[in-house]
C-alpha cells in the first residue's frame, strides 16, 4: 500500500479533522463552563488505551427545517473500552457540537452500542450533556429519543445500565436516564428536567433556578431520580468504576470478585456495643454495615434520599452482596413510602442480576400520618413486600432491635421467603412495642391503677420479657438462630456461601404486577 | 467505729479512686450500677454492685437520696463515700445518713449547709477576719451609690448583674468619670438579658490567679493544711489543668494563706478533707472565695508532693482517728501537674465528643499517675461527664514537671474520640504558662490557638489524604477483580439461571 | 545517535492539589510511589504499631493518625488528635473548580445543610439578617443533643426553608444565605 498516496491522504485528513474537532477549543469552551470535554471523560473513565470509537465520522441527517452545518459525530461519541479490565460500552454527548443536540444519527450512533452491549452482554454507560432534541429534525428526534427508550427498557434487567448527567438534560432526554439501572448527577454542571424554568414561569408564574429546579441536589434528595452524586465530573467518573466493580456485566455471570478483601475473621466485639441499651435511643445503622462487609467498605446508593433507609453494596469475603438496612437515627427507622419505593427497586436491581441481598432490622413500624395514608402508602409498602417476595436469590435478614407489626413482615420475613433469618439477643419482635400494646391489652387495669405511670412501666418491662424478644419467635422457627452480634460477620458468610447455588423457581408468567 | 464496708455514692475515675484505697485498706466496696454505664471499669473493681430502683424523679440513680439509703442499710454497709459532684455537697445526704448511723465521709451536714450557702460563708469569713473582695455586699441603687462604694475600694471596679452571669451586664469601670456612662449601659443591658436591671460593685482584679489549700480537721479540733493548688487554667470556670505547688507564693506568702485557710476551717470546726478556695491578684492580696467540703478532682496533686492519700486521710478521720501528722511534718516534695484529659473538641469549641472508644493506650511511667474510670470499649455519653481520664505528673521542678507532662501526654493513644491532649499541649508549650504567668483569664488572653499542631503535622494530614485518594483512584484502573468471563459458571447454577428467566 | 531509552520523572507521575481552608500543597506521586509535596521528595511510610495503632513516619517524626471521614475527594484527617480537613483536587479539577466559583460569582449563595438528621429546636436568626460569619443561625436537636448550626460566611439570609419543629435529614438545605462579600 502507498502510505503516502491520495488514499492514506484522506484517511489521516479525515482523522485531523476528527481530532481538531474535539481540539484546543472544545476543550476551552467545557473547561470554562466547569466541565470536561466529551472525549477527556472517555478518557478518564476507561482503562488507558482501551477505548475503541465507532461511527466517528457519522454525517448529520438533513434538516426538515432550517439548516443544519455537516459536523463528524453529529455531537456523540460512542464505542467500547474497558473499566477494570473488563467491557463496557460507552457513549458520551458531545456539548461542543451543535450542542449536543439529538437527530435522528446521533441516536441511530447510541442505537447501535446499545444493540451491541445487549449482544454482548456488557454494561452500557451513557454520559450525558445534551442541548435536547434536534428542533431542525422535527418528529425524526423524537423518534430517535424513543427508540433509546425502547432499547433501555429492552436491556433492563439484562446488563446494567448507568446513566450520568454531566451537563442540561431536558425535556425527552431525561426518559432514558430514569429507564436505566442508576443515574448519577455532578454537582453545579448538571441538571434534569421534564419542563424547565422558563415555562414554569410561564404556565404558573413561579420563578425558579435552574439548579433548584432540576439541580443535583433536588434530585438527589428530593425527587429520588439521582442516585449518586459528585462534586465534580473526576469523582463521578471514579463513581461509575467503583459501582461497576460490584456488579456483574450481564444476568447470566457472577459478580467480580475481589482479590484483596482485606476480610477481618473472627469476632468483632465492637459489633456488641453499638446498639444502645435504652430502646428508645438511636445510633447510625451505618456503623453496623461497616464493621460487617469486608474492610468496612460500603458504597452507599442514594445516599440522601428516604434517610430512613439505607441501601447499598459492600463485599461479605469478597462476593458482592446487596444491603438494605433500616436507619434508627432518622424518623426512628420507620417505613414510608419513600423508603419503601427505595428498598423495593434495589431489591428488584440485585434479584436480576443476581446478587444476594442482605437485610439489617431496626424497624419499628409504618409512620403514621395523613400524608403518608393519603400518599398511598399501602400500595408503595406493598412494592417492597412485593420485591423481597418475588426475588430468587439468597436473602437473609439479621434483626438487630426493633421488628414490629406489618414492618415486621415487610421486611424479608421468614414466612415472606427468606432464606436465614437471625437475630441479636437485643431483638424485640411482636405485633406492637410495649408501650402501645399494654395500653391496649391493659386499658381498664390503666384506668383503675393507682399509680398509672407505674403501672404501665412494670406492664412494659414484663412485656418486653415475655413477648418482645427474640425468643418467642426463635421457638417457633420464624428466626433461624439467636446469635452474638461479635460473630454476625461470620455467620452471614457462611449462610451466604450456602446458599450460593440456591434453586428458586417461580411459576411461568409473562410477568407478576408489582403494586405500581 | 472502724469502717468495715463503703458504698460509693459516686461512678467513673473517682469511685475507681476510693475502691482502690478502700481495698488497700482492707475495706469493702459497694457501687451502684447504671442502666447508662453498664460497661464501666468501676462496676468491675467493686466487691459488688447494686441497681437502685429507678425513680422518675431524678435524674440519675446518684442523685437519690433515699434510695442511697435504703441501699446501705438493707446491705449492712457501714459507710458512704460521696466522691465529688452528685450529693457530696448536699447537706440533706449527709444529715440522712447521720440520722440511719451510716458513717458519712466528709463533714458535718451543718458545716456542708453553711458553707453551702455563700451569704453565710462570707459571713463566717468576715467575722474571723478573713479577707473577702471588697464590694457592694448586694445591690447599688444608683450610680452615685455606685460611685461611693467605688470610692471606697478603689478602682477599677467591675459592675455585675444581680440576676446575671455570662458576660452580660457586666462592665469594667476605671475611674469615676466613666462610671454614669458604663453603669447605665450594663444596667440596660441586664434588663434584656434578665429582665432585672439591678446591679452590684465588686474590686475588679486584674489577671487573678486561682489558688485553693487543702485542709484536713479532725474531732480533736486539729487543722492541717497540706500546701496549695493553683487552677488557673480554666475555662468558663471550668478547671482544665491544676498544678502543686503555685509558682506565684513564695514560703512567707505560703504560710500566710494557709495560716488563713486554717482559720476559715477552725471557725467552722471542720471535720475531713476540705478546700479553701482564694484569688490572688497581681499585688498578691488574696480573697477567700468559697470553701468545698468534698474531695476535689484535682486532689492528686497533693498526694503526689505531700506522699499522702488523701481518700485514706478521709476514712481514718471519718473513723474517728486523730490526724496522722501536725502541720510541721508536712513537707511538699516537687511539682505536680494534672490535666483533666476531656472527650472535647477542641477545635470545635470544646463541644463534647460522644462516642466509645475504640482503642486506648495510657501512659506508662515512674513519674505518672493515671485516674481513669474508663478502659477500651467503654461508651462516653451524653448522660454523664466527658472525663476520660486524669493524667497527674510529677518532677522535681515545674519545668521537670512541665517536660514530663509533655512527654506522657504524648504517649496518650486513643481511638474513638477526640480528646484535650491537643489543648494541653498547647498549654504547657506556651511561653507565658512555662514562665508561670498565669491567670484565670490565660485561655482567652494569652493562648492564641487552643489546639497545638506539632511540626509538619499538616502537611502530613494533606499527604496522608492524597495517599489514600490516589490508592482509591487507581484502584479501579489495574484489576483487582477476579472476573474470567471464560470461567465455568457451574452447570447448576446456569441451569438454575436459565431456567428462572 | 538514537534514544533508545530515557528515563522520565513526568510522564506518569500523577499531580495533585491538596487544600484546605488555609493552605495548599501539591503533592506528585509516581508509579514507584516516590512522592513529592511542594516539589520536595519525602520518605514517608504508614505503618501498623504493635499497639494497634497507625502511623505516620517521616524521618525521626511519628504521629499516629486514622482518616475520619472520607466522602469522594474530601478527607477528614485525625493526626495526633488533631483534625484537618482536606479536599483532594488534580490540577484540571483545581483549575476547573476556580472557572466553575467564577461563574456562580454572580449568585453566591451559601447553603446552610443539617449536618445530621434531627429536629429544628429554635431559629436564631430570620429572613432579612445579616450574619457574620460563625454566628449562629439555629439549634437543631438531633440525638438528644442540641447543637448550634453556624454559617461559615458573612452576609443576608436570604431563605429559610424550615421552621421550630420541623424534621429535618442529613444534606437538607435549612437556610440559603446570600455572600455580601
Amino acid at each position: 500500500m502507498d502510505v503516502k498516496g491520495k488514499r492514506f491522504q484522506d484517511f489521516t485528513k479525515r482523522n485531523e479533522i476528527i481530532k481538531e474537532l474535539r481540539g484546543k477549543e472544545a476543550r476551552e469552551k467545557q473547561h470554562s463552563k466547569g466541565k470536561l470535554t466529551a472525549k477527556e471523560r472517555i478518557d478518564i473513565l476507561l482503562d488507558p488505551g482501551t477505548f475503541d470509537e465507532i461511527d466517528a465520522q457519522a454525517q448529520p441527517a438533513d434538516a426538515g427545517f432550517g439548516t443544519v452545518k455537516k459536523v463528524m459525530g453529529d455531537g456523540v461519541i460512542t464505542g467500547h473500552g474497558k473499566i477494570s479490565g473488563r467491557l463496557v460500552f460507552i457513549y458520551a454527548q458531545d456539548f461542543t457540537v451543535m450542542g449536543g443536540s439529538l437527530g435522528s444519527v446521533h441516536a441511530a450512533k447510541i442505537n447501535k452500542v446499545q444493540d451491541m452491549a445487549l449482544k454482548m452482554g456488557a454494561p452500557i454507560v451513557g454520559l450525558m450533556d445534551s442541548g435536547g432534541a434536534r428542533i431542525q429534525e422535527g418528529v425524526m428526534s423524537l423518534a430517535g429519543y424513543a427508540s433509546i427508550f425502547y432499547r433501555n427498557v429492552a436491556s433492563s434487567g439484562v446488563i446494567p445500565q448507568i446513566s450520568v448527567i454531566m451537563g442540561p438534560a431536558a425535556g425527552g432526554a431525561v426518559y432514558s436516564p430514569a429507564l436505566t439501572d442508576f443515574v448519577f448527577m455532578t454537582n453545579k454542571t448538571s441538571y434534569m428536567f421534564v419542563t424547565g424554568p422558563n415555562v414554569v414561569k410561564e404556565v404558573l408564574n413561579e420563578e425558579v433556578t435552574f439548579e433548584d429546579l432540576g439541580g443535583a441536589p433536588a434530585h438527589a434528595k428530593k425527587s429520588g431520580v439521582a442516585h449518586f452524586i459528585y462534586e465534580d465530573e473526576e469523582n463521578t467518573l471514579l463513581g461509575v468504576q467503583k459501582l461497576l466493580s460490584y456488579l456483574p456485566s450481564n444476568n447470566m455471570e457472577d459478580a467480580p470478585q475481589s482479590k484483596t478483601n482485606g476480610a477481618t475473621i473472627g469476632p468483632v466485639d465492637k459489633l456488641r456495643d453499638i446498639v444502645p441499651d435504652d430502646a428508645n435511643k438511636a445510633y447510625d445503622i451505618k456503623d453496623v454495615i461497616k464493621l460487617i462487609v469486608d474492610g468496612e467498605k460500603f458504597l452507599e446508593v442514594m445516599e440522601n434520599f428516604a434517610q430512613n433507609i439505607v441501601i447499598g453494596f459492600g463485599r461479605l469475603n469478597g462476593k458482592t452482596i446487596g444491603i438494605v438496612a433500616n436507619q434508627p437515627k432518622v424518623l426512628a427507622g420507620c417505613l414510608d413510602i419513600n423508603s419503601s419505593m427505595k428498598g423495593a427497586r434495589f431489591v428488584r436491581f440485585c434479584d436480576a442480576f443476581n446478587i444476594p441481598v442482605l437485610t439489617l432490622e431496626d424497624v419499628p413500624g409504618f409512620l403514621p400520618g395523613i400524608n403518608q395514608e393519603h400518599g398511598g402508602v399501602i400500595k408503595h409498602g406493598a412494592k417492597l413486600m412485593y420485591a423481597y417476595s418475588e426475588a430468587t436469590i439468597p436473602k437473609i435478614t439479621v434483626i438487630l432491635r426493633k421488628s414490629y407489626g406489618g414492618a415486621y413482615c415487610v421486611m424479608n420475613s421468614k414466612r415472606l421467603g427468606s432464606d436465614f433469618n437471625f437475630a441479636w439477643p437485643t431483638a424485640e419482635i411482636a405485633v406492637m412495642g410495649p408501650e402501645g400494646a399494654v395500653a391496649i391489652l391493659y386499658r381498664k387495669e390503666l384506668e383503675a391503677a393507682e399509680n398509672p405511670q407505674q403501672f404501665k412501666k412494670e406492664m412494659a418491662e414484663k412485656y418486653r420479657l415475655e413477648i418482645a424478644n427474640p425468643y418467642v419467635a426463635y421457638e417457633k422457627g420464624l428466626i433461624d438462630e439467636v446469635i452474638d452480634p461479635a460473630v454476625t460477620r461470620m455467620k452471614l458468610i457462611a449462610a451466604f456461601e450456602a446458599l450460593e447455588n440456591k434453586q428458586d423457581l417461580k411459576p411461568a408468567r409473562k410477568h407478576g404486577n408489582i403494586p405500581l | 467505729m472502724k469502717i468495715k464496708s463503703i458504698l460509693v455514692a459516686n461512678r467513673g475515675e473517682i469511685a475507681v479512686r476510693i475502691i482502690k484505697t478502700a481495698k488497700r485498706l482492707g475495706i469493702k466496696t459497694y457501687v451502684i450500677k447504671s442502666r447508662k454505664d453498664a460497661n464501666a471499669l468501676y462496676l468491675e473493681l467493686a466487691d459488688d454492685a447494686f441497681e437502685i430502683p429507678e425513680n422518675p424523679a431524678f435524674a440519675s440513680e446518684f442523685l437519690d437520696i433515699e434510695g442511697i439509703v435504703a441501699l446501705a442499710k438493707e446491705k449492712k454497709i457501714t459507710a458512704i463515700h460521696p466522691g465529688y459532684g452528685f450529693l457530696a455537697e448536699n447537706p440533706g445526704f449527709a444529715k440522712r445518713c447521720k440520722e440511719e448511723n451510716i458513717i458519712f465521709i466528709g463533714p458535718s451536714h451543718e458545716v456542708i449547709y453553711n458553707m453551702g450557702q455563700k451569704t453565710i460563708a462570707k459571713k463566717i469569713a468576715t467575722a474571723s477576719g478573713i479577707p473577702l473582695i471588697p464590694g457592694s455586699e448586694g445591690e447599688v441603687k444608683n450610680v452615685n451609690d455606685a460611685v461611693k462604694v467605688a470610692k471606697k475600694i478603689g478602682y477599677p471596679v467591675i459592675i455585675k448583674a444581680v440576676a446575671g452571669g455570662g458576660g452580660r451586664g457586666m462592665r469594667i469601670v476605671e475611674k469615676a468619670s466613666e462610671m454614669e456612662k458604663l453603669f447605665k449601659q450594663a444596667s440596660s443591658e441586664a434588663e434584656k438579658a434578665f429582665n432585672n436591671p439591678a446591679l452590684f460593685v465588686e474590686k475588679y482584679l486584674y489577671k487573678p490567679r486561682h489558688i485553693e489549700f487543702q485542709v484536713f480537721g479532725d474531732k480533736f479540733g486539729n487543722v492541717i493544711h497540706l500546701g496549695e493548688r493553683e487552677c488557673s487554667i480554666q475555662r468558663r470556670h471550668q478547671k482544665l489543668l491544676e498544678e502543686a505547688p503555685s509558682i506565684a507564693l513564695d514560703e512567707k506568702l505560703r504560710k500566710k494563706m494557709g495560716d488563713t485557710a486554717i482559720k476559715m476551717a477552725k471557725a467552722v470546726k471542720y471535720e475531713n478533707a476540705g478546700t479553701v478556695e482564694f484569688l490572688l491578684d497581681k499585688d498578691r492580696k488574696f480573697y477567700f472565695m468559697e470553701m468545698n467540703t468534698r474531695i476535689q478532682v484535682e486532689h492528686p496533686v497533693t498526694e503526689m508532693i505531700t506522699h499522702s492519700d488523701l481518700v485514706e486521710m478521709q476514712i481514718r478521720i471519718a473513723e474517728g482517728e486523730k490526724l496522722p501528722y501536725t502541720q510541721s511534718n508536712v513537707d511538699l516534695e516537687g511539682w505536680a501537674i494534672e490535666c483533666r484529659i476531656n472527650a472535647e473538641d477542641v477545635q470545635s469549641n470544646f463541644s463534647p465528643n460522644t462516642g466509645i472508644i475504640d482503642m486506648l493506650v495510657l501512659p506508662k511511667g515512674t513519674n505518672i499517675r493515671i485516674d481513669t474510670g474508663i478502659q477500651e470499649r467503654s461508651a462516653i455519653t451524653s448522660d454523664f461527664d466527658s472525663m476520660i481520664a486524669k493524667l497527674i505528673v510529677h518532677g522535681d521542678t515545674r519545668t521537670k514537671a512541665i517536660q514530663n507532662t509533655l512527654k506522657a501526654l504524648n504517649q496518650f493513644r486513643i481511638k474513638g474520640l477526640k480528646t484535650t491532649v491537643p489543648f494541653f499541649k498547647a498549654v504547657l508549650n506556651n511561653k507565658a504558662f512555662v514562665k508561670g504567668n498565669i491567670s484565670t483569664d490565660f485561655i482567652g488572653k494569652e493562648l492564641d490557638d487552643p489546639c497545638y499542631h506539632e511540626p509538619e503535622e499538616e502537611m502530613l494530614a494533606a499527604l496522608l489524604a492524597t495517599v489514600d485518594y490516589h490508592a482509591e483512584a487507581t484502584s479501579y484502573k489495574e484489576s483487582n477483580l477476579e472476573h474470567d468471563r471464560r470461567k465455568n459458571i457451574s452447570a447448576w447454577v446456569l441451569n438454575k439461571r436459565m431456567k428462572s428467566l | 545517535m538514537n534514544i533508545l531509552f530515557k528515563s522520565s520523572d513526568s510522564a506518569s507521575t500523577i499531580k495533585y492539589i491538596t487544600i484546605s481552608d488555609k493552605s495548599k500543597f501539591e503533592v506528585n506521586i509516581s508509579p514507584e510511589n516516590i512522592i513529592k509535596v511542594n516539589k520536595k521528595v519525602l520518605n514517608v511510610q504508614i505503618e501498623e504499631g504493635t499497639d494497634g495503632f497507625t502511623y505516620i513516619v517521616l524521618g525521626n517524626l511519628k504521629y499516629p493518625m486514622e482518616i475520619l471521614e472520607r466522602s469522594q475527594n474530601k478527607y477528614t484527617i485525625l493526626i495526633n488528635g488533631v483534625s484537618y480537613k482536606f479536599t483532594v483536587e488534580t490540577p484540571i479539577s483545581f483549575n476547573r473548580k476556580k472557572h466553575l466559583e467564577k461563574i456562580l460569582d454572580g449568585s453566591k449563595k451559601e447553603d446552610v445543610l443539617a449536618p445530621m438528621p434531627g429536629k429544628i429546636i429554635e431559629l436564631l436568626a430570620e429572613e432579612g439578617a445579616a450574619v457574620k460569619e460563625n454566628d449562629p443561625l439555629l439549634i437543631l436537636e438531633a440525638m438528644k443533643m442540641e447543637n448550634e448550626i453556624r454559617t461559615h460566611v458573612s452576609g443576608i439570609v436570604k431563605k429559610i426553608n424550615i421552621k421550630p419543629g420541623d424534621t429535618v435529614m442529613k444534606d437538607d438545605v435549612l437556610m440559603e444565605i446570600e455572600n455580601n462579600n
